[in-house]
């Protein structure tokens, strides 16, 4: 079938998670790019090898795999839940539990990496299989509230069993990033400091980098994988109809149980692995700002597909440090003065009080906003804009510059 | 010049009665939740908006009633000879045409946009409204809490009182079995208004419309309904409805030093109330607004064993949510979807 | 089964040659470039270990490594403040005093003529976000001027050590002095439990009738730290602690208001102690005055607001008769040298800026920082370990009453701070001009307060565990 690359003659070929030649060749330079990225090699990309922007990507990482899930129940099975925090909230406190240190002031038993990190999935995914029947009893936006529900009791437990969370304000540290086969003093493999890897110098953010975006590959091929079998099948239907699904033979009640199981594995190693990055945590962290995180990571991305869950997560996570960034240069600029930006640019920003502008630069006094301040003005108006002149999300600009190309001289 | 306390019934022996504070307290929540509650649903039953922003609107609503009534005192510069609650009245009217015309503008310029797009697309753009609203109404009220300048002040009405006790400055130190400040007061009959006053106004010619809409945009339309319009009145109605709600937020004694940072996260207990009740059904948002007041200002009275921690009053409005829609899944008085194939 | 098996070995083949080329290629070509960065990301260690940059600019050898710039002739200092979050009405004005303080010592000369640049950060009161931005600024600042809230500098105490950077907590947590936290911070100020030993001792000797005490706060270590001093106080005043309720409050749920007012009202206390956020405080208050309760009202300084002194705040005058703190740092309207040049610079910096004492908290950081870096000039060493070695042996640091005198050496006991500001809400004093605290008693200390053994924190909340 060579140089036609639409010609599917198997069922097989069509489904393939790589149906097409440039799909393959995008995900390997893509993959290239990101194992490379530490080493300060990739042209252009120089500045993403310092330690914060590895951490930041590492963060995209971890956010990757908690989307997928929401992805899974949202996407897939078209059911809105304002509880993924919770189920973090839950995966991380098991990672917590069984990995924490065994003489530390909060329960711990210093269990291995390959036991907590799996188990925190497993324990998220039960309590979310326990959920599941009130939302088959529960539809639609009531059951995004009841979900919403479950994280403000999640909050209420959380901040009161002390023992294990270290209880509200205070948080307890999480279980490194290492490797053990059992309770050994060295670690096997250690993502949390620097030193070599088979004789290549590398700092303690590239590995964690190296652990995480493993992590999220894997994440991502499971995924894609289960959108192509018999269950993700089951899952789509119930999305586009629930009684249609059930009349064709689809168990509404054991899909619904499966969905919010799947999701909440997912959202466990993710709460898991984020507190562990993160190192301390404190209760209110799983809050309902950080399930609205993820569904506004869902929809910005597209729904319902993996690459959209990454080009979303990335959105959310990189798009404050990029405002960030352009705030202070902009202060920057205007405090240097002289040149025609620095003019212009004044017009916008207030140095002192006395000055005009919509933003200043001292924080808490005078008019205008600060510029961290606007940086979270900026940061909202780049949501709305996003969702209202592509509400497909970023998977759906993305489908239609490849359109574009795709038919390129004859745009129609 | 209103009295510090009215004393309407006196007793000799006298016990501060618990009970009468709990229900004090709940019919006080219980008219802020109504409120804002109403705001909400007018707003997701007219154009099936689900918004986040809310608790932002009632911040921003409050601090306009702190600005114009005392900060620029605006209408009362105008009019010095007159009464105190006159002026108060006038500048929160002022200050509810300022939140209500925000509404239209949100409406206008993010909402619009988004006809027809997916119910949770269009959820996430408030929250993204939220943000700036947020952010905007912290920079606004600034370092310190503004109060609303009300006229009520710390007054009360105490029922079954012993009287000639007065220690302080301030004769609030009267027993009383039950007292009830007039802020309360204000907000139960501003709450009864309000839903009267809608309930009139779905019988206008407008409110009609506004219903026809809910029911089905399109048809509304063909029947020479600017839907655009009602799109924009319920998005004002809703705005000035929130403000009304963080106006009842930041009274005494819940709030006594007014509108500050926190009051925009207030709104987010409201939503049990709203789910009880049924989104879409405005009776339903004042039964689950005084059912959630109540249970929660119960249990913060009454469940307060140690084994419970911290806080279990504040979980209550979410326990009982809960168990509600696992007994009717659409609310005490929501619609029911009919699922067709 | 067939599709499943051959994608998993082009996917492991795809792998292995991504791995290759990883590997192969970076040894071959781009050698020299991995080198390089991996030089660059362990310069900082490297000098400080093996040798320091020396210059000779000032006629005496500076050591440095990160941060000081001596051919540039700064000195970067970062600064990690909640902008955004839910206590940017308090730490904005800190902000805003530490940029008015460094640009005045800037414009007498600087540190020896090193500019001080700062680096300023907005965590947004999130964990995550503070961890985030201590990376981002970390290999350009020589020391954190500040870093806002207790879980979040105990989430970046352990990369301080490891960077030998100093940081002033902008918390007031008794366990800052406890050695297990201590080694690479720089608290200042009065600790919260202290804090409370003190306006009890105050208020009992003012009121000596005063027999019970209700005590509520929120949880975690601000809260819990503040009550279990009022606590101690109490047994050694022979307060009768009528009410308990350390942790119960929390600010953002307004039921705990209640059930805290509820409880103290039922209590009848004489004195009530609340720690918690301004909002949550006042409306504790107001509920418990609408329940007829009369007491003497105190708690952790953190719950004032200025706004409750205002002309239309319904307890203006309530507040004044009930309401009793104390301040780390004098009041605004203090009369002393320090606060006086202090309120000049900053009504000079912004002519608009409301008297509010949290920008006088910004100058006193800043004046810490001043002192500490003119040290590690003096000592010829400004590494960060130098600079960290200059704060920790700064032996009396005196504000000139912008705050209390203090000394930062030697054993906790020696070292926490046990003298505050007594103040009073008064319209007076506001009207005036000034923030509507009137200073009852400056440097004040209570016999309980001047006699507790300070060996670990008062609460301990388990930072790090």
């Amino acid at each position: 079938m060579r140089g036609r690359p639409l010609l599917y003659t198997s069922y097989e070929s069509d489904q393939a998670i790589f149906n097409t030649m440039a799909k393959k060749v995008f995900a390997g330079l893509g993959l290239l790019v990101l194992v490379l990225l530490p080493f300060n090699v990739v042209p252009g990309l120089g500045f993403l090898a310092a330690g914060d922007w590895l951490r930041l990507l590492s963060t995209v990482a971890i956010f990757v795999i908690g989307g997928l899930g929401l992805n899974i129940l949202l996407g897939l099975a078209g059911q809105v839940s304002l509880g993924h925090a919770f189920f973090m909230g839950v995966g991380a406190y098991v990672a917590a539990v069984l990995g924490g240190d065994p003489e530390g002031v909060r329960l711990g038993f210093g269990l291995p990496l390959w036991i907590w990190l799996p188990a925190a999935g497993i324990v998220a995914a039960l309590i979310g299989i326990a959920f599941g029947p009130a939302a088959v009893r529960v539809r639609g936006l009531y059951l995004a509230f009841v979900t919403l529900g479950l994280v403000f009791v999640g909050d209420y437990v959380f901040r009161n069993w002390i023992s294990v969370t270290g209880g509200a304000e205070v948080g307890r540290t999480f279980p490194p990033l290492q490797f053990r086969l059992w309770k050994e003093e060295e670690p096997l493999i250690d993502f949390t400091s620097d030193g070599a890897w088979l004789g290549i110098e590398l700092i303690s953010e590239a590995k964690t980098f190296y652990f995480v975006l493993a992590a999220a590959l894997l994440f991502m091929l499971l995924a894609k994988n289960l959108q192509r079998t018999r269950i993700g099948r089951a899952f789509q239907s119930i999305r586009d109809r629930d009684i249609a699904a059930e009349i064709m033979g689809v168990d509404e009640f054991r899909n619904k149980l499966r969905a919010f199981g799947i999701s909440s594995f997912y959202a466990g190693v993710s709460g898991a692995l984020l507190a562990s990055f993160v190192g301390t945590v404190i209760p209110s962290r799983w809050d309902l700002f950080l399930s609205i995180q993820f569904i506004a990571i869902v929809l910005i991305g597209g729904a319902g597909t993996v690459a959209g869950v990454v080009l979303g997560t990335s959105f959310v996570i990189l798009l404050p440090r990029v405002v960030q960034d352009a705030t202070l240069w902009m202060q920057d600029v205007v405090k240097e003065g002289d040149s025609l930006l620095a003019t212009l640019l004044d017009l916008v920003v207030a140095t002192d009080s006395t000055d005009f502008g919509l933003v200043n630069t001292l924080p808490g006094i005078g008019p205008g906003l600060s510029v961290f301040q606007l940086n979270q003005v900026i940061y909202g108006l780049l949501i709305i804009g996003f969702l209202i002149f592509e509400p497909l999300g970023l998977y759906g600009i993305w489908i239609k510059i490849r359109n574009y190309w795709k038919g390129w001289p004859f745009t129609y | 010049m209103i009295p510090d306390l009215l004393i309407l019934a006196q007793e000799t022996t006298v016990e501060p009665s618990q009970l009468g504070f709990m229900v004090v307290n709940g019919l006080s929540l219980g008219a802020i939740y109504a409120v804002l509650a109403l705001g909400f649903v007018i707003i997701f039953k007219a154009t099936q908006v689900l918004n986040f922003a809310h608790g932002a609107l009632a911040a921003l609503g409050a601090f306009f009633i702190a600005y114009f009534a005392t900060i620029i005192n605006i209408p009362g510069r105008w009019m010095e000879g007159a009464p105190g609650w006159l002026q108060w009245s006038l500048s929160v009217v002022f200050a509810l045409l300022a939140s209500a015309a925000v509404g239209m503008l949100l409406e206008r310029i993010f909402l619009r946009p988004m006809l027809g797009e997916a119910l949770f697309a269009v959820a996430i753009v408030t929250l993204g409204i939220d943000i700036i609203i947020r952010t905007i109404t912290n920079d606004l009220i600034g370092l310190n809490s503004l109060p609303m300048g009300d006229p009520f002040g710390l007054s009360q009405i105490g029922f079954g009182c012993e009287a000639g006790r007065f220690l302080g400055s301030i004769d609030l130190t009267d027993v009383c079995t039950v007292r009830v400040p007039y802020t309360t007061v204000f907000q139960l009959s501003l709450t009864v208004v309000l839903v009267v006053g809608i309930a009139l106004f779905f019988r206008s010619r407008t409110g009609i419309a506004m219903r026809a809409t809910a029911w089905d945009q399109e048809t509304a339309r063909a029947q020479g309904i600017s839907v655009g319009r009602i799109f924009a009145l319920s998005w004002a109605i809703g705005a000035a409805m929130a403000a009304i709600g963080g106006l009842f937020i930041s009274m005494f004694p819940r709030r006594p030093g007014g509108v500050d940072t926190f009051t925009a996260f207030f709104a987010f207990r409201a939503f049990p109330a709203i789910i009880l009740g049924g989104l879409d059904s405005i009776l339903g948002a004042l039964v689950g607004g005084f059912a959630i007041g109540f249970a929660e200002s119960a249990a913060s009275s009454y469940l307060t064993f140690e084994f419970l921690g911290t806080g279990f009053g504040g979980v209550v409005p979410y326990l009982v949510m809960l168990l509600v829609l696992l007994i009717r899944p659409y609310g005490l008085f929501g619609t029911e979807e009919i699922r067709r194939v | 089964m067939r599709i499943k098996v051959k994608w998993l070995a082009i996917f492991l083949v795809l792998g292995l040659v991504v791995a290759a080329c990883g590997t192969s290629g970076e040894e071959e070509s781009t050698t020299t470039e991995a080198e390089t960065t991996a030089t660059t990301e362990a310069a900082p260690t490297e000098t400080t270990e093996a040798a320091p940059t020396e210059t000779t600019e000032a006629e005496e050898m500076i050591l440095t490594d990160v941060g000081v710039d001596l051919e540039a002739g700064t000195i970067t200092v970062g600064l990690l403040s909640d902008l955004t979050g839910v206590f940017s009405a308090l730490v904005q004005p800190v902000v805003t005093g530490y940029e008015a303080q460094v640009e005045a010592i800037n414009a007498a000369g600087g540190i020896n003529g090193l500019t001080i640049v700062l680096e300023i950060r907005d965590t947004g009161y999130s964990v995550d976000t503070h961890v985030q931005q201590y990376n981002e600024i970390k290999d350009s600042v020589v020391a954190l001027g500040h870093s806002t809230g207790s879980p979040h500098t105990v989430a970046i105490n352990q990369q301080l050590v490891e960077d030998n950077m100093f940081a002033v907590p902008l918390t007031w947590y008794s366990g800052w002095s406890d050695p297990a936290l201590n080694a690479n911070l720089v608290p200042h100020g009065t600790p919260y439990c202290i804090e409370s030993m003190n306006v009890l001792g105050y208020l009992t000797d003012q009121n000596p009738d005063a027999a019970t005490v209700a005590i509520a706060s929120n949880a975690g270590d601000f809260g819990e730290d503040s009550a279990e001093g009022a606590k101690l106080a109490a047994e050694a005043l022979g307060l009768e602690v009528v009410y308990d309720g350390q942790g119960k409050v929390n600010a953002a749920d307004e039921a705990t208001l209640a059930e805290v007012a509820t409880a103290i009202v039922a209590s009848g206390a004489d004195i009530v102690w609340v720690t918690t956020s301004p909002g949550a405080y006042s409306g504790i208050y107001g509920q418990a005055l609408a329940a007829g309760m009369t007491a003497l009202w105190s708690g952790s300084f953190v719950a004032w607001n200025f706004g409750f002194l205002g002309p239309d705040s319904p307890i203006r005058d309530a507040i004044q008769r009930d309401w009793t703190f104390a301040y780390p740092i004098a009041p605004w309207s203090a009369d002393n040298p320090g606060t006086n040049a202090a309120r000049e610079l900053i009504q000079a910096y912004d002519p608009e800026a409301p008297p509010y004492e949290y920008y006088l908290e910004g100058i006193v950081e800043a004046q810490l920082l001043e002192a500490i870096l003119n040290a590690a000039y003096d000592s010829g060493d400004m590494t960060r370990a130098g600079v960290l070695a200059a704060a920790k042996s700064l032996e009396s640091m005196s504000w000139d009453g912008l705050a209390p005198d203090q000394s930062f050496v030697g054993e906790p006991n020696d070292t926490v701070q046990r003298l505050v500001n007594i103040v009073k809400p008064s319209a007076a004093d506001l009207e005036a001009g000034g923030s509507g605290l009137e200073l009852i008693e400056a440097n004040y200390t209570s016999d309980i307060a001047a006699a507790y053994q300070f060996d670990e924190a008062c609460f301990d909340a388990g930072f790090g565990g």
